[in-house]
């Protein structure tokens, strides 16, 4: 079984954002990641490789290779990297384009990515490349048994738990819960270190981009006022706070 | 010159802070909180990742890693916790240098690599009662008899000597000689006549067990002098002090890091007098002195890595005054400020709920790790005033 692990390099959650230019554009702190959910997906991937023998790469498009690197780390064999000038403006249909005409060339049986990235949250590129594939796909799965030639996989519905087989080959999305990734050993990491992450551009793929969607502005979130705290014994707390919705906040 | 790191460096930073934040980070108040007993789970599940190697060649599962790579293991680490790091160093570096450097095949296989892969806790022992910095002080004696040798006496302050499976132990082979006369022997737990006494009772840098070790007429075999020829222990010990000295400074760094970090967003969120303590002049030089002396100490820590494997490339003179400097004064820097950063708590500072109070600890313990303060600057004064060294930079 081949498998082609989609992984996007996003700010690291703790990373400082602000809101720069007049509100036309974001000032995001240098520091780069793996997507969370896409590391869920590397560990899935990596579990194929350990439990069924299943040949495993990482491709990742966009700016940087920290996303790769994490993904060597951890214990992925291959990397690959579609880097142009054009993607820093191409909205998910491009990346997804190429993504899609990536894997199609390396091939593949299964397509693991994350459910969505944590810098757009949009959960859009996963299901698209389903889509230009012709594959079928499920998204935010939490469990993952692949056999031979399908995959049943399930995943949390609003009424309880939903279990699928899919036949390969198929994309799936992981959420948080389908398996917690693990830290990379050291020799992972030297071996992360020195690779060679092979390059191709969007042309090299046959896939021209297309402006995604404008945005017209950012806001900072507002601000939010100070907790006010009530001590004292649970009944005369809770008279003062109903006197203070009342009064103060004018909620009641 | 240049001021950065490589991409790879950055990603390798990246990737042991991530495992450091992981592993360690949810366990140091517990750690810090039991003195008596050794972390197993966290040393066990952070060993297994393999980077107690990260120093040694390839040929003992080690990664090779240039000394300025290795500062950005160690501050990592410390940032964490100090006594937790120290365990770690001992056994990837202090504990296992004179066994891969001397042992033989048997030893290096049976010992010296299930140490890197922390499955053996390995440690060095210089102090005694009477002797620390002052090496040529040792009174532990190691007699010649037929088929190898007699040690006799007594070690103090041996991180994790109480647990550990072996240990490399300086001891005098000629009294005459002072510093001269100075070996080092391996000898393992199960030894007869070698035991552990007292276990000490530490401020700070919890984690590792600190005590006493016992020698009582223990024999050791031949192949268990860790050495070329007798006499010449003292100046293979120098061999690996620059290394030990940088490494305490970074450990120095991570304390550092830590503190300051929690110190702002302290200051960003506690208000008195109707505005935030941050935006106090008096508070804020505080945060303008430590970022000087942290940048400073940083400078000085990444110069003398680099100078070390400059030194082992054959390109540059030993940085043993670098190495002490360095060591003093990121120290110094550190001690400064976790006392600051305890003051910008207020009487929190003072609280077992909070960090300053225990990082205030863990940094008084390298004060005397890798020679006194005291030490440091009376040797290096001592060498320009004799015109024997002057900055080189």
């Amino acid at each position: 079984m081949k498998v082609a692990v989609l992984a996007k390099e996003v700010p690291d959650l703790e990373a400082q954002v602000k809101v720069a230019g007049g509100g036309t554009s974001l000032d995001i702190e240098k520091r780069r990641v793996l997507n969370f959910f896409d590391e869920i997906a590397v560990e899935a991937a990596l579990k194929l490789k350990e439990s069924a023998g299943a040949e495993t790469y990482a491709v990742s498009a966009g700016a940087g290779v920290d996303a790769l690197r994490r993904a060597l780390a951890m214990g992925i064999p291959g990397a690959f990297h579609i880097e142009d000038p054009a993607l820093a403006d191409a909205g998910p249909l491009t990346v997804a384009r190429a993504l899609a005409a990536f894997v199609q060339k390396e091939g593949f049986d299964l397509v693991l990515a994350g459910k969505q990235a944590t810098d757009d949250e949009a959960g859009l590129v996963g299901p698209m490349v389903a889509e230009l594939l012709g594959v079928p796909c499920v998204v935010g799965i939490v469990s993952l048994e692949a056999s031979d030639g399908s995959v049943r996989v399930s995943r949390h519905t609003d009424t309880g738990v939903e279990v699928v087989d899919l036949p390969l080959p198929a994309v799936v999305t992981a959420e948080k819960g389908l398996y917690e990734p693990r830290v990379p050993a050291v020799t992972g990491v030297m071996k992360a270190m020195k690779a060679k992450i092979e390059k191709s551009s969007l042309a090299d793929l046959g896939v021209e981009a297309e402006p995604g969607p404008k945005v017209l502005g950012y806001q900072p979130p507002a601000k939010r006022s100070a907790i006010k705290m009530i001590p004292g014994e649970p009944a005369e707390a809770a008279s003062q706070l109903v006197q203070l919705l009342r009064d103060e906040a004018k909620a009641l | 010159m240049e001021f950065q790191l490589t991409e790879e460096q950055e990603f390798f930073r990246q990737t042991v802070a991530d495992a450091v934040d992981r592993i360690i980070m949810p366990k140091v108040e517990d750690i810090d909180e039991h003195p008596d007993d050794f972390p197993w789970d966290v040393w066990n599940e952070f060993t297994s990742l393999g980077y107690l190697g990260l120093r040694y060649p390839e040929d003992v599962g080690g990664m090779d890693v240039d000394t300025v790579t290795a500062q950005l293991f160690y501050q990592e680490l410390a940032r964490a916790s100090c006594g937790f790091a120290m365990a770690v160093t001992m056994n990837m570096l202090m504990g296992t240098y004179f066994l891969h450097r001397f042992g033989n095949e048997d030893i290096i296989n049976r010992l010296m690599i299930p140490a890197i892969q922390g499955k053996k806790i390995g440690v060095i022992c210089f102090t005694e009662d009477q002797s620390g910095t002052d090496v040529g002080a040792t009174r532990t004696s190691a007699t010649k008899v037929d088929g190898g040798w007699v040690i006799n006496g007594t070690k103090n302050w041996i991180t994790n000597g109480p647990i550990c499976d072996f240990c490399t132990v300086i001891c005098q082979t000629d009294p005459s000689k002072g510093a001269r006369g100075l070996d080092f022997f391996l000898i393992e737990k199960g030894f007869e006549g070698f035991s552990h006494g007292q276990i000490l009772h530490k401020l700070g840098a919890q984690g590792p067990i600190t005590g006493e070790l016992i020698f009582d007429n223990v024999f050791v075999p031949e192949d268990h002098f860790l050495g070329d020829e007798v006499g010449r222990g003292a100046q293979h010990l120098t061999d690996i002090l620059n290394e030990v000295r940088c490494m305490t400074a970074s450990q120095a760094i991570g304390i550092t890091v830590t503190a300051l970090k929690d110190a702002l967003e302290y200051a960003r969120a506690r208000k008195a007098f109707g505005r935030t303590i941050g935006e106090y002049q008096l508070i804020r030089e505080k945060f303008a002195r430590i970022a000087a002396h942290l940048e400073a100490a940083k400078l000085m820590v990444f110069r003398t890595a680099w100078m070390i494997d400059e030194e082992k490339a054959g390109r540059g003179p030993n940085p043993r005054e670098e190495a002490f400097l360095t060591k003093w004064f990121a120290c110094e820097m550190c001690m400064t400020a976790v006392d600051e950063v305890m003051r910008i708590y207020g009487g929190n500072g003072f609280a077992r709920e909070y960090g300053p109070q225990r990082y205030f600890r863990d940094a008084r313990f390298l004060l005397y790790g890798g020679g006194t303060q005291e030490i440091i600057r009376d040797f290096i004064g001592g060498q320009m005033v004799k015109g024997k060294w002057q900055p080189r930079l």
